[in-house]
């Protein structure tokens, strides 16, 4: 690793840090909002970029965050820093009784499992109206917190990129890989394959629960369709795919730079926009698989800790 | 619940099961042939289906064309959408690790949506041709419901004839079984693999112009039989093509069951908990399959 | 001496075919065998019937006494059985160290002790950090064949050790096997190479068509007619 980028990093970090200080408030929930991005595709990332175990519908574990938080403030009472945490519990909690079943079998098995679980997640929801305001949404008492929840989400993108760097520098996940690489040959070698499948499968839920209820506690209002949208995969995949699937930096690279664009072209033209995301899906899968990080580290020989 | 359950209403729900099983049937003979073939999950399937409604809804509303009818022009013209899929795009990732077809065809149909939405705005449209029902003793037959399922009786049946009896059907089940043997044996698997596509697509096409007699057109309706598709080839076992027909039919039973006792919202969730159920009990499908 | 492993009668079936018919075969420990048959005869069938990639419709399979039939393979590589592949399974994107690494569940620097020795033990030290992927076929086929040493196996399973290796690798690699029966292991070998099983193997079982066709010393199974039969025909 070059020197300068811990010092690098670092700096970015105190710079982030002060920034609310002199933003405004809609520079602050911008940059918020890259946070989640950034926490998001590096979840994905963590599931579908190192095992090879393709998620579809990872946006149900940010739905269910969202839900699962702002019930229990709602119900509950809970300060929302706790409800949270509450909702990234929740999110993991889910992920393992989906996983169970569902990981036991190849990738496109799974793959089509996870995209028919945010469906099912859409109508539990509406089911429970009690207790989730069903179709008419759930509405959380007024909070003026847009600065404190811009720390939290960076904190949160922050460990999960901390967290991929551990996995990744690990033999935890040298066996990850090896499920994507050969996954006969890793369970001819003693990897439980199920068991580590799972436990990336619950890290990757995690934090997008978390996250889902920042931005539900941010946005003081959640209905189904705004939470469980399939757009939000859609973004999460592109952005991981394009800065670099298995790679540590990847995701944060693809998350800041379509967040730009997304930025620019998303308000007008919603649509194409979505049309240019699939494409870019289909740009990536064909000319660049291992993304913009990837084609790098490919050519110039860099480490796997980028 | 005290709801009372008489013979005519089983009756009339194994009727109508049947009658929706058969459409599901043929679309997944369509993603079942794909991926039996190459290995390939065709999350566009889909979106086929919601372009071969598209058509059929453009050409009865411009020149008044039987929808039935448009079956002659959906078919052929999903199939030449499918080869042109697999010859430009799939084809490249067809040996790739799985996960690249997956998200190819993910792109693919994200792509195809919003063109569609972009083409022909999300306005629920709608085909105004057949309603009413046919009442036979205490049960009540829906007329689409009915042609539905006699085309696609026909054409699921068209299609087995195509794959036993032809030589390029011969083929396409060779390359199914063995890639390596059917290309020893001469098979050029380049070109079945183009066939095959262009058959999935134009059986999702059917599948579109038919429904398109009965339901609300929108870009975003095919996203639920792209899984329940999946499902069916689930059920009768991967690569076992008779299996999808046992398959879609048990689908629609299910169902159309699951309608007398829950409410409409919670059917969606049937299909999904059938799924992890066969999963969990059954991979290999109810039928022997290839997993 | 008791048997280290035991096949009885078992039975794999794809499809409507069987690829392995009630094939019972009894292996000592300490020894090194061979499992030849023509093409299609059953013997990977049967290797992955061994190491739980491919379960045994009917039959039993024992491992020191205790059935192995029905666990998933990493438990059964835990009890003792490793294995190479026909076609060659490192993992490409992995260096050879990494490949070795993976395997073990001792501590990480035990763990890299071992990966070095056995990496010096075929002269592949230097290309360590190499992406295996990137790695020559003999290169890949050596890596294969010590990450099934990482754990110290008690038996060792090699399906085609020899295709496409050249002469040299080839002693070096028999020789290593005949060491580590000196060790007290035990090997069972898929060979086509008549040469390799004549000159390595003390006893060898032959399949034709899923069943066990015949079963002796080398020079014996050699001269038996039935086997003959089998390879060429009538």
């Amino acid at each position: 690793m070059k020197r300068w980028f811990p010092a690098a990093l670092a700096l970015l970090a105190v710079g982030l840090a002060l920034y609310p200080l002199q933003a405004t408030g809609y520079g602050v929930r911008v940059m918020l909002q890259l946070f989640m991005w950034i926490a998001l595709a590096q979840s994905w990332n963590l599931i579908s970029g190192l095992t090879g175990y393709v998620s579809f519908g990872h946006v149900v574990f940010f739905g269910t965050g969202a839900y699962a938080s702002s019930i229990l403030i709602v119900a509950l009472g809970w300060a929302w820093p706790l409800a949270c945490l509450g909702g990234g519990v929740v999110a993991a909690g889910l992920a393992l009784l989906i996983g169970w079943p569902c990981l036991r079998l190849k990738g496109p098995y799974f793959a089509i499992a996870t995209l028919g679980l945010n469906e099912v997640m859409r109508v539990v929801v509406s089911y429970y109206e009690g207790l989730t305001g069903g179709g008419n949404g759930l509405s959380l008492p007024t909070l003026h917190a847009s600065v404190e929840i811009y720390y939290a989400m960076g904190l949160v993108a922050a460990a999960v990129t901390a967290v991929t760097y551990v996995i990744v520098t690990s033999r935890f996940g040298l066996r990850l890989m090896t499920i994507r690489e050969d996954e006969v040959a890793a369970e001819a070698m003693g990897i439980d394959t199920l068991r580590y499948k799972l436990y990336a499968f619950l890290l990757s839920a995690a934090a997008p629960g978390i996250v889902g209820g920042l931005s539900a506690r941010d946005q003081g209002y959640i209905e189904p369709l705004s939470v469980f949208p399939l757009i939000m995969t859609i973004t999460m995949i592109v952005m991981a795919l394009f800065g670099g699937k298995g790679t540590i930096w990847g995701p944060v690279l693809g998350a800041a730079l379509l967040f730009a664009f997304q930025e620019v072209v998303w308000a007008r033209f919603i649509y194409l926009h979505q049309l240019l995301f699939g494409a870019i899906i289909v740009g990536v899968v064909l000319l660049m698989p291992r993304g913009i990080l990837g084609v790098l580290q490919q050519k110039y020989n860099l480490p796997r800790t980028i | 619940m005290g709801v009372l359950i008489t013979p005519s209403m089983i009756g009339q729900v194994v009727i109508s099961g049947l009658l929706a099983g058969s459409l599901y049937a043929m679309v997944a003979l369509g993603l079942g042939l794909i991926f039996g073939v190459m290995r390939v999950l065709n999350v566009a399937h889909g979106p086929l289906l919601m372009m071969g409604a598209y058509t059929t809804f453009w050409l009865f509303q411009w020149i008044g064309f039987n929808p039935y009818l448009s079956l002659l022009v959906s078919m052929p013209l999903l199939f030449l959408v499918g080869v042109g899929l697999q010859r430009f795009l799939v084809r490249r990732v067809v040996d790739a690790p799985e996960l690249s077809s997956l998200l190819l065809t993910f792109g693919v149909s994200i792509a195809l949506v919003n063109l569609a939405q972009l083409a022909f705005t999300s306005d629920l449209r709608a085909v105004e041709y057949l309603t009413g029902s046919f009442v036979v003793g205490p049960f009540a037959l829906s007329k689409p419901r009915l042609a539905t399922c006699g085309f696609a009786i026909a054409i699921t049946l068209g299609a087995f004839v195509f794959l036993r009896s032809t030589r390029l059907g011969k083929a396409i089940r060779a390359v199914s079984q063995s890639r390596e043997v059917a290309q020893v044996c001469g098979i050029d698997v380049q070109r079945i693999h183009l066939l095959t596509f262009g058959l999935g697509a134009a059986l999702a096409a059917a599948g579109g112009s038919l429904v398109a007699v009965m339901v609300a057109i929108q870009p975003e309706m095919g996203q639920v039989y792209t899984f329940k598709s999946f499902l069916v080839i689930v059920l009768g076992g991967a690569g076992n093509y008779p299996g999808a027909l046992l398959g879609g039919l048990l689908l629609g039973l299910v169902e159309q069951l699951a309608s007398l006792f829950l409410t409409t919202q919670v059917n969606e969730a049937v299909a999904y908990v059938l799924l992890v159920l066969v999963l969990l009990i059954r991979p290999t499908g109810l039928l022997k399959g290839r997993v | 001496m008791a048997p280290i492993l035991e096949i009885r009668s078992v039975v794999k079936r794809f499809g409507g075919v069987a690829a392995v018919s009630g094939v019972s075969l009894a292996l000592e420990p300490g020894r090194i065998y061979g499992l030849i048959g023509p093409n299609g005869s059953g013997k990977t069938t049967l290797f992955n019937c061994i190491t739980g990639v491919d379960q045994a419709d009917e039959g039993e399979i024992l491992f020191k006494g205790r059935r192995i039939d029905r666990l998933k393979p990493h438990q059964i590589f835990h009890l003792g059985i490793g294995r190479t592949f026909q076609v060659i399974r490192v993992f490409p994107e992995l260096t050879a160290l990494e490949n070795l690494l993976v395997v073990t569940t001792t501590g990480y620097d035990e763990a890299r002790r071992r990966a070095q020795e056995l990496l010096e033990l075929v002269k592949l030290e230097r290309l360590a950090g190499e992406f295996a992927g990137n790695l020559s076929y003999g290169q890949q086929k050596l890596v294969e064949f010590i990450r099934v040493l990482m754990t110290d196996p008690e038996m060792i399973l090699l399906d085609e050790p020899a295709a496409g290796v050249n002469r040299t690798l080839l002693n070096e690699l028999l020789d290593t096997v005949r060491r580590l029966r000196d060790q007290g292991k035990t090997v069972l070998l898929v060979e086509h190479d008549m040469k390799v099983v004549m000159g390595l193997c003390e006893t060898v079982f032959v399949l034709d068509h899923g069943e066990k066709l015949a079963e002796g010393a080398p020079g014996v199974i050699q001269a038996d007619e039935r086997v003959i039969e089998a390879y060429f025909g009538r």
